[in-house]
């Protein structure tokens, strides 16, 4: 009879229809963050940087404390999950935190549908760096789901636009803790090292041309990099931090050059008439997109590092500038001017050639970007009147306002991860 | 004086071994089970395995040059990442945008010629598709496709949710596929995993799909199968 059974199954089983289904829309998961418990000074400050950087992460989905059911001195240990399912929450976060000198909390993730715990740290700093402490906790979170380092530790590059000229600021990802490095003159296009040490940036400083500088973020200490040529411009180190590209003008041709980090030995890689310029990395250093306009038009194009191996990657549209290679290596972010002659953010995939458009009637967006972990981007928009910072994921989605500058905000460049 | 009767004809001349007999059992009763099941489909044979192809609508606009840049697919982003509007005149209220199953039942309407004139909306000028398309069209291209099975297919897309914690790393290898076994009357009545993904919570959020889907009847002609074979959903993100 067994024997019977099965066979039946098997035949049953070949006229079965199948459905394959792709393409689920992408929706952060949604995350309740419990009242904290222990001193609720502490841990109100901690809940609201948490709370601001899961939501601007796109990765969770913050539900509204007003409909939790638990109580709300509900334990670390003991928690009723029902009543966290119940009202949608797929993911808890709970923090205890003391009210010493020194901010230290303890803080939990947990599974609500499998009621399990999974992930448990104390995390401390002093009082002045209490966000540091939230962001660290908000890291280990998202490098548990996605198994990728989370950027809410990470710090930006700007230029501060005003009346009396353009400086170069620094300030945490989410643009709280805003700092000068340079002073007022014009000063554009920041670019960090690979160890997060220094800032290489071009700089009208001196009169007489844009050239290349250093500022060393601790000690605000600018030095002199590159002064070749009518300009150079567009510093990028490479990802091991041993070289820098930059384009300069000689003789009324604007090149790509390479040179060391100190900006020694610097030396042309590009050669056809017209300009090239706006080179970055490849993440693996073996390669350079940039713009030319050696086809007429400016256009995105790669070549090995040592200017042998030119391929053109855009060939639609007939602007297309400041390409910005992303980390993981699959996309170039560029800018890209369309039929109704506005700056739009796009990606080229580098295998493919296939481009997307990021940003649509939303002002001028230029000068992408990337995060360090390739999951965001920032850009430049003028969508609310005046040019802001903006950051967002790079299908485009999830667009958020970074700075809020009286004058103006543009040129970004993302820091690198901690510890590098 | 007692006599004794002749021995019986019926009467057993010796014992038969009991393995050959039980194996002799055993392999009669599997023939009988093997022609019981695979002579009737000698005769009615089955159909062959069927997957669905899914259609979508080729959408009604205007192809797009292939010099110039692409127009974006999706709406801009929500409008909580916007900075507000001043305030707009007053307008009528703009409809709520249908969703996937609405646009399916409207699709289906039309090609049976019993669509309601006042669901053709004007068009984006610029949208992108073939000036003999859909207004409700999703794609570029024409597909066949299997009524019922699309329908199934959209309305469990309608609530296919991927958490975008899940990196897209993650995402190119993570599949999983799930039996579902659906009722006359359109009731999914139980389903089960064939396969997990390895991801608990990319996982769930198939439970949860499944869970939220609601289908519509079936055909008279696929009614029994659905309710006793299933269908296979095959999930990737």
């Amino acid at each position: 009879m067994n024997l019977a059974f099965v066979l039946a199954l098997t035949l049953a089983a070949v006229d079965r229809p199948v459905i394959d289904l792709s393409g689920g829309r992408i929706q952060p998961l949604p995350l309740a963050i419990a009242k904290p418990l222990g001193s609720q000074e502490t841990g109100t400050a901690v809940e609201a940087v948490l709370a601001q950087d899961f939501e601007r992460s796109g990765l969770f989905r913050l539900l509204d404390p007003a409909s939790f059911l638990a109580p709300p001195d509900e334990g670390m240990t003991g928690i009723d999950y029902s009543k966290w399912q119940t009202v949608g929450a797929q993911a808890l976060i709970k923090a205890n935190c003391d009210a010493s000198a020194d901010v230290s909390c303890e803080m939990r993730l947990y599974d609500v549908a499998r009621g399990q715990e999974l992930l448990h740290g104390t995390y401390t700093a002093p009082r002045p760096a209490l966000r540091l402490a939230a962001h660290r906790f908000g890291d280990d979170v998202v490098r548990f789901f996605t198994h990728e380092p989370g950027v809410f530790q990470t710090r930006i590059a700007w230029v501060r636009e005003s009346e009396s000229g353009k400086q170069v600021m620094v300030s945490d990802w989410d643009g709280f803790g805003v700092q000068p490095l340079t002073g007022a003159s014009i000063n554009l296009l920041p670019s960090w090292s690979p160890d997060g040490r220094m800032i290489a940036f071009t700089s009208f400083r001196e009169g007489g041309g844009a050239h290349l500088y250093t500022v060393e973020v601790a000690s605000r200490q600018v030095r002199s990099l590159i002064g070749l040529g009518d300009f150079a411009t567009g510093a990028s180190y490479s990802p091991d931090g041993s070289r820098l590209l930059f384009s300069a003008s000689q003789n009324d041709n604007t090149d790509v050059y390479v040179a060391q980090a100190d900006g020694s030995g610097a030396r042309r890689i590009t050669e056809a008439r017209g300009i090239d310029i706006s080179a970055s990395w490849s993440p693996d250093g073996k390669r350079v997109a940039f713009v030319s306009e050696r086809a007429g038009t400016p256009q995105i194009y790669t070549m090995a590092a040592d200017g042998s191996d030119v391929r053109r990657l855009t060939f639609q549209g007939n602007y297309n500038q400041e390409p910005a290679w992303s980390p993981k290596g699959d996309l170039i972010a560029f800018s890209g001017r369309d039929e109704h002659r506005v700056f739009d953010l796009y990606t080229v995939a580098v295998d493919t050639g296939k481009v997307t458009r990021l940003t649509q009637n939303q002002g001028t967006n230029e000068k992408p970007a990337w995060a360090p972990n390739g999951r965001y981007l920032l850009f430049s928009s003028t969508r609310s009147g005046k040019r802001q910072v903006w950051m967002s994921q790079p299908d485009g989605s999830n667009q958020r306002q970074v700075t809020s500058e009286k004058v103006g905000a543009a040129d970004p460049a993302w820091g690198p991860l901690p510890g590098k | 004086m007692i006599g004794s009767a002749p021995p019986s004809l019926l009467a057993p001349q010796g014992r038969m071994p009991a393995l050959p007999a039980v194996s002799l059992a055993i392999a009669l009763h599997v023939g009988v089970f093997a022609a019981a099941f695979v002579l009737p489909r000698l005769f009615d044979r089955p159909p062959p395995p069927r997957k669905p192809i899914i259609a979508h609508l080729v959408a009604l606009g205007r192809p797009r040059d292939p010099r110039l840049l692409p127009r974006k697919e999706s709406p801009p982003p929500s409008a909580a990442s916007r900075p507000v509007p001043a305030a707009a005149p007053s307008a009528a209220p703009r409809k709520p945008e249908p969703s996937r199953s609405e646009l399916m039942e409207r699709a289906l309407a039309r090609a049976t010629g019993k669509a309601d004139p006042e669901t053709r909306e004007p068009a984006d000028p610029e949208r992108v598709g073939s000036a003999s398309g859909s207004v409700e069209g999703t794609a570029t291209t024409a597909e066949e496709g299997d009524a019922y099975f699309t329908a199934v297919h959209d309305a469990i897309l309608e609530h296919y949710v991927v958490p975008s914690v899940i990196s897209e790393r993650e995402r190119l290898y993570l599949a999983a596929s799930v039996l579902a076994w659906i009722g006359p009357d359109g009731r999914i009545l139980s389903h089960e995993f064939q396969k997990k993904s390895g991801n608990a919570f990319f996982d769930q959020a198939l439970e949860l799909a499944i869970q939220k889907t609601r289908l519509p009847p079936p055909p008279a002609g696929l009614a029994r199968s659905l309710r006793d074979n299933g269908v296979l959903l095959n999930f990737r993100p």
